[in-house]
């Protein structure tokens, strides 16, 4: 019996479901989105870069989209011209420009004095000037500062201090201090600290099992206690595993098919749950925990940075963590 | 690289804000939106009604982003922003270009009095937007700004009343929050506002009033892993100040726990708290007496996976903090099986506890 459309990675119905992204100008959620375009190409290009087929999208306009973004008065990324700089959208041009070996175009001094100018006196980093403070942020400026090569201007010990006074009893973290755990927060807070070489701040067994009861029957991963699985979870609970080495710790089969039963069998892209409209977020997420599973075919993610493994590993910032080997 | 985003809750109110604005609530165009499918016809025609639709909303965003960049601080520009904003609450620079309105434009002009009126007009706004959209974090952000910015009341500094309007706009807050958690208890944005009102609050509520909160949720739902959590925090602050018998307290929790167990043994929340507060201390007594009980609870519910997972990793403590007490051998015995019985019951965590097995065994 041959398997159903959605047993199997629709690999050329995603690249071109990203690829036409960019033409739904007629589509009104495409206008209401343009405060999250700069992530929306970062998700998109990781997301082809994943699936191998890197040269799907356009690099000159790609790069110069990206530039078009720089909010002059700040010395940071806006998500769109004209829009404020925000570090959110600051990391994503940053892995952008990255990903596409053109770091040559920006004014590192620049950026790396906005993304310090960030940090508070606890130690968390606001998302910009209005002083909006989360992990979150933390995680951007650290991953940020890491792929500029700038990762000693940072004072590390108020930077961990503050993950450190963010961990729960369960092992988790939350997205400031006296947070409930989070598995989006416990991956940018354990991503944080594994750039920052300081992984000992991690309970692991005591994460790894909050990390791993996520799984539920469906095989689907919620993000906290006694929530519904969602696709996009897929990669916050697996990158956090596979940076504390415990992968196995989850049904890897089951959670696959969850992935897999998302996708859109007649025109591509991955949903948050089965039958649901799809989007470039949780495309990339879907795609990103596949590639964690060792779909076969797919090109290894790197977990800590979310971005394609050999780009990471070129650069020489490699970290210990974990996937399944790769199936054929 | 990322927006977190989290789901569930707050959908039944999204009709009201799409009829009236026409937009689609973005954040859960991302999540929970059902497929459909449509014929070239049925799109379209959906296209050539939304075409007006972009139209409107791109010259409207294109004229308030150029009124930004011109510096114009006038009130014509801030009711665009108002308008643009209740088409897409999270478009985050009209955001913070209203703020730079308020600041340089109507503030600069304006007499304290005045002040505390634009900002409490600006707390509603915020909050019926909040209502339709109750996980944009753009909104919830502009409500601190707010609320930071509530003027003094002039002219009585040396008075206690010279922080009046702070404090009442602070109590209206914890109020107005929660609303938001009637609406929906699991709103993480909602928590953690919560608790900042909490802590920065001019007249602060005593711990043992939010301690109560946490007793009204977790009575309404078991589930509500969020109020406990809150719960362990504020019951490690009141221990720490002495404010609470702890021993006593901790027996009470015990109490709490035993009924929640026995309503829904499967219910995570519960069993996470129990080991929060078996962590708090104790010692031996107290891990024996709650292995005992749970011991019950699974002779009456033999297939109760949180109740082997429980007392395995009790069983363990023992071993671990009072080997010199405890029958080593046996209590590892019984953990061994408890595992074996655990990866039959619980596949998709097999490996874990192949592995916590073999532990015992090097
Ligand atoms: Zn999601």
């Amino acid at each position: 019996m041959a398997p159903s459309t959605t047993d199997v990675l629709l690999t050329d119905l995603h690249v071109s479901y990203v690829q036409k992204l960019g033409q739904n100008k007629d589509d009104l959620t495409y206008h209401l989105t343009s405060h999250l375009r700069l992530n929306a190409i970062y998700w998109g290009f990781t997301a082809v870069c994943i699936l191998g087929r890197p040269d799907a999208l356009d690099r000159d306009e790609m790069i110069a989209f990206v530039m078009s973004c720089w909010d002059e008065e700040a010395g940071a990324f806006g998500a769109h011209p004209d829009h404020d700089a925000h570090l959110l959208s600051t990391l994503s041009a940053i892995q952008i420009l990255v990903m596409q070996d053109a770091l040559d175009r920006l004014d590192v001094d620049r950026v790396v004095k906005f993304i310090l100018s960030l940090q508070q006196p606890s130690g968390v980093f606001a998302g910009d000037k209005w002083g909006e403070v989360d992990t979150r942020f933390l995680y951007c400026a650290v991953n940020a500062l890491s792929l500029l090569g700038r990762l000693d201007l940072l004072d590390k010990e108020k930077t961990v201090g503050y993950i450190e006074r963010c961990r729960n009893y369960d092992g988790g973290f939350g997205n400031s201090i006296g947070a409930e755990s989070h598995s989006a927060q416990v991956f940018v807070c354990v991503a944080a600290l594994a750039i920052l070489d300081r992984l000992d701040v991690v309970d692991v067994d005591t994460l790894a099992w909050w990390l791993s009861e996520r799984q539920l029957p469906n095989g689907g991963l919620n993000g906290r206690p006694e929530k519904l699985e969602d696709v996009c979870y897929s990669f916050w609970v697996l990158s956090a595993l596979s940076i504390i080495n415990k992968v196995p710790w989850i049904d890897a089969e089951k959670l696959s098919s969850f992935i897999l039963s998302a996708q859109d069998p007649e025109s591509g892209g991955i949903a948050d749950r089965p039958g649901d409209m799809v989007d470039v977020f949780h495309t990339l997420f879907g795609v990103a925990g596949l590639s964690i599973l060792g779909y076969p075919g797919l090109v290894d993610l790197d977990p800590v940075y979310c971005m394609p493994a050999n780009v990471i590993e070129t650069r020489g910032l490699r970290k210990n963590w974990q996937a399944l080997p790769r199936r054929q | 690289m990322f927006w977190l985003i989290d789901r569930g809750g707050g959908g039944a109110r999204l009709g009201a804000w799409r009829q009236r604005y026409g937009a689609r609530p973005l954040r859960s165009a991302m999540h929970n939106v059902k497929r459909t499918r449509q014929t070239p016809e049925e799109r379209e025609a959906r296209k050539r009604k939304e075409q007006t639709k972009i139209e409107e909303f791109t010259s409207l965003s294109q004229t308030v982003l150029s009124k930004k960049k011109d510096g114009d601080w006038s009130q014509d520009a801030f009711n665009l922003t108002t308008r643009l904003l209740q088409v897409n609450p999270e478009f985050y620079t009209i955001w913070n270009y209203r703020r730079e309105i308020l600041i340089n434009g109507t503030f600069a002009k304006s007499s304290p009095d005045e002040i505390k009126s634009v900002l409490t007009d600006e707390l509603a706004m915020a909050m019926s937007a909040l209502k339709a959209h109750p996980k944009v974090y753009w909104i919830w952000n502009h409500r601190r700004w707010c609320l930071e910015n509530v003027p003094n009341v002039p002219g009585q500094e040396s008075e206690p009343s010279h922080l009046g309007w702070k404090q009442s706009a602070w109590d209206r807050e914890l109020f107005v929050v929660e609303k938001m958690l009637d609406t929906d208890p699991r709103n993480f944005h909602a928590w953690n506002y919560r608790r900042y009102v909490l802590a920065r609050m001019p007249n602060a509520k005593p711990e043992s009033a939010e301690l109560a909160y946490t007793s009204r949720k977790i009575e309404t739902n078991f589930s509500n892993f969020s109020a406990w959590h809150q719960r362990s925090k504020i019951l490690t602050s009141l221990w720490a100040q002495g404010k609470l018998d702890e021993a006593k307290s901790r027996e009470e929790e015990f109490e709490l726990l035993r009924n929640a167990m026995y309503t829904d043994p499967n219910d995570q929340s519960v069993w996470m708290y129990h080991r929060w507060l078996v962590g708090t201390g104790g010692g031996k007594t107290i891990l024996e007496r709650e292995i005992t009980a749970i011991q019950e609870l699974l002779d009456e519910q033999p297939d109760s996976k949180w109740c082997m997972e429980s007392i395995v990793h009790y069983k363990r403590l023992l071993v671990k903090s009072c080997a010199d007490e405890v029958d080593v051998t046996s209590l590892l015995g019984e953990c061994k099986e408890l595992y074996k019985r655990l990866q039959e019951l619980d596949p998709a965590r097999r490996r874990r506890y192949q592995e916590l097995a073999e532990e015992i065994d090097s």
